[in-house]
């Protein structure tokens, strides 16, 4: 455990230094006010200019479930770009070798932050969410969130060899979290194409208001986060 | 300390490493040579726990390597061939962050960090170090923890004579306070230097395995070579061993028409060329 708190300890003094990812850890806060106080405030000017009863309203639940993958994502994102540099830098190979090994660096780098951001979406989201959300609702985001803040950790560290090259794969992981966007504007059975992605299932379980709807997210999570896991584990 | 019997391993359905078997005593040198790819550093590791789905017995301290523990590494210190220090960070954070990792008390920094004269750059970072001041912090980070065993990869590469002479210094000072330590070299002349034992790999396979000294002898010994000029200049050789009964080179003493002598001693390599039909240099 003492390996493990200080390793971590390490990647937390690592993003002190490095301003980006510094400010993307807080970055869903500032993401926060924006959604809970700016996109109320342009639907009421929307509303009033157009003369329409709503514009974006309509699509708060949407704004909800993006903030909650959000914010996990980006506490992945961080704790990916970490772990590419000490891939860069062969300090990873090291730490293997010392009593923190292979199983405790992933639990320094994976498994205390995916926690840090779970805990970090059940505390932001009650305060920047836009719609009433149940508890359990609160909590089946926060959980789906951080599966999702995973996926996209694994693939960023998974696919690109370098922070350089995690940062273009970044952008493109990050759009896997859109698939929550699909059931909002797609209600032919055409949108189940997009059903392999664990946010549309997320996205479709808050629309229609059916929480069974996340067992399938939450399965397909663990199916993406196995595959990808088993890749990383043999790159490493 | 070290026991590795009937060791075989493979990336591939084709085998890596086949049928290896040895024993490194405690407070002993030993030495791996072989050309790149001939499997040392899947040896080494295997022998550090960093692979584990291989077939046979490879105990370390007591401990099968793929069943190691974090107590393992409380004991094993390596030194690999490249940088495995956080570049954005001192050479003291470095050292304080890695020793920190263990349980043990660890070596005073200050003391290890003069040991290779680094001090008066310990506060710099390393990613302005150069490769030879960043060799020798790897090797003091080796040591932070006081292991017993040391697996070192290349331990003077790239550095100058002057620190490569402290390096073998305090690679001999380890061994005299007891520790076992594993040397992976192409250097024959470290490796001839600082070895207990070495152990020829090829192909996965270890061809000769014992000291040095050992090995040279088996060649045989030296030879002689003189030059003289009669009609032109003459070469010829004769072992040394022979010397006494070589009458063309009595008689080119006797007349004082000798150009040049020397002898020459077989080296590692010689030894390793003639075991493998390859040579490292």
């Amino acid at each position: 455990m003492k390996a493990i708190r200080l390793s971590f300890f390490q990647m937390a003094a690592a993003m002190r230094r490095d301003m980006m990812l510094f400010v993307s850890c807080f970055s869903p806060i500032l993401a926060g006010f924006f959604f809970r106080f700016a996109i109320p405030l342009i639907e009421s000017a929307l509303t009033d200019s157009f003369h329409i009863a709503a514009i974006i309203s309509p699509y708060y639940k949407l704004v909800d479930i993006l903030f909650a993958m959000l914010s996990s994502t980006m506490f992945c994102f961080v704790s990916a770009m970490i772990s590419l540099e000490e891939r860069d830098e062969k300090t990873a190979v090291y730490l293997f070798i010392t009593p923190l090994r292979k199983t405790g660096y992933i639990v320094a780098r994976f498994g205390v932050p995916s926690a840090i951001a779970f805990l970090a979406t059940i505390i932001l989201l009650p305060v920047f969410k836009l719609t009433p959300l149940s508890p359990l609702t609160i909590l089946l985001l926060a959980t789906g969130g951080t599966l999702q803040g995973m996926i996209v950790a694994l693939l960023v560290l998974t696919v690109s060899s370098n922070k350089l090259e995690g940062m273009a794969v970044t952008k493109l992981s990050t759009l896997t979290i859109f698939g929550a966007v699909i059931p909002f504007f797609i209600t032919s059975d055409i949108q189940y194409v997009i059903s392999p992605l664990p946010s549309f299932w997320i996205g479709k379980a808050i629309l229609e208001n059916m929480p069974l709807y996340m067992l399938p997210a939450f399965v397909l999570s663990a199916m993406w986060i196995c595959f990808l896991f088993k890749r990383y584990l043999r790159k490493i | 300390m070290i026991i590795v019997e009937n060791l075989s391993f493979s990336y591939t359905k084709s085998p890596f490493i086949s049928g290896m078997s040895f024993s490194v005593p405690e407070g002993e040198i030993f030495g791996f040579l072989g050309p790149s790819g001939a499997g040392k550093s899947t040896l080494q590791k295997i022998l550090i726990g960093m692979l584990r789905t291989y077939q046979g017995s490879c105990l370390v301290n007591g401990i099968e390597c793929k069943n190691r523990t974090k107590n393992f590494y409380e004991n094993i210190g390596v030194d690999f061939e490249f940088s495995t220090m956080y570049e954005k960070l001192t050479a003291r954070e470095n050292l304080q962050f890695f020793s920190s990792l263990y349980e043990k008390k660890p070596r005073p920094i200050d003391e290890l960090l003069e040991t290779v004269g680094l001090e008066q750059d310990a506060d710099k970072r390393v990613a302005d170090y150069s490769k030879g001041m960043k060799s020798r912090l790897s090797f003091i980070k080796a040591l932070l923890h006081d292991p017993t065993l040391l697996c070192l990869d290349e331990p003077t590469s790239g550095l100058d004579p002057a620190n490569s002479r402290i390096m073998k210094h305090m690679i001999l000072e380890e061994r005299a306070k007891g520790k076992t330590i594993l040397l992976t070299t192409h250097n024959m002349q470290d490796a001839a230097e600082l070895c207990d034992r070495v152990a020829f790999i090829v192909n996965g396979k270890i061809c000769a395995l014992d000291s040095p000294h050992n090995l040279i002898m088996s060649k045989g010994a030296a030879t002689v070579t003189y030059t003289w000029v009669e009609n032109g200049e003459h070469r010829a050789s004769c072992p040394l061993e022979q010397i006494s009964s070589d009458e063309r080179l009595k008689n080119l003493i006797a007349k004082n028409r000798l150009q040049s002598i020397h002898s020459s001693e077989p080296t590692l390599n010689d030894i390793f060329m003639d075991v493998t039909g390859r040579t490292l240099l």
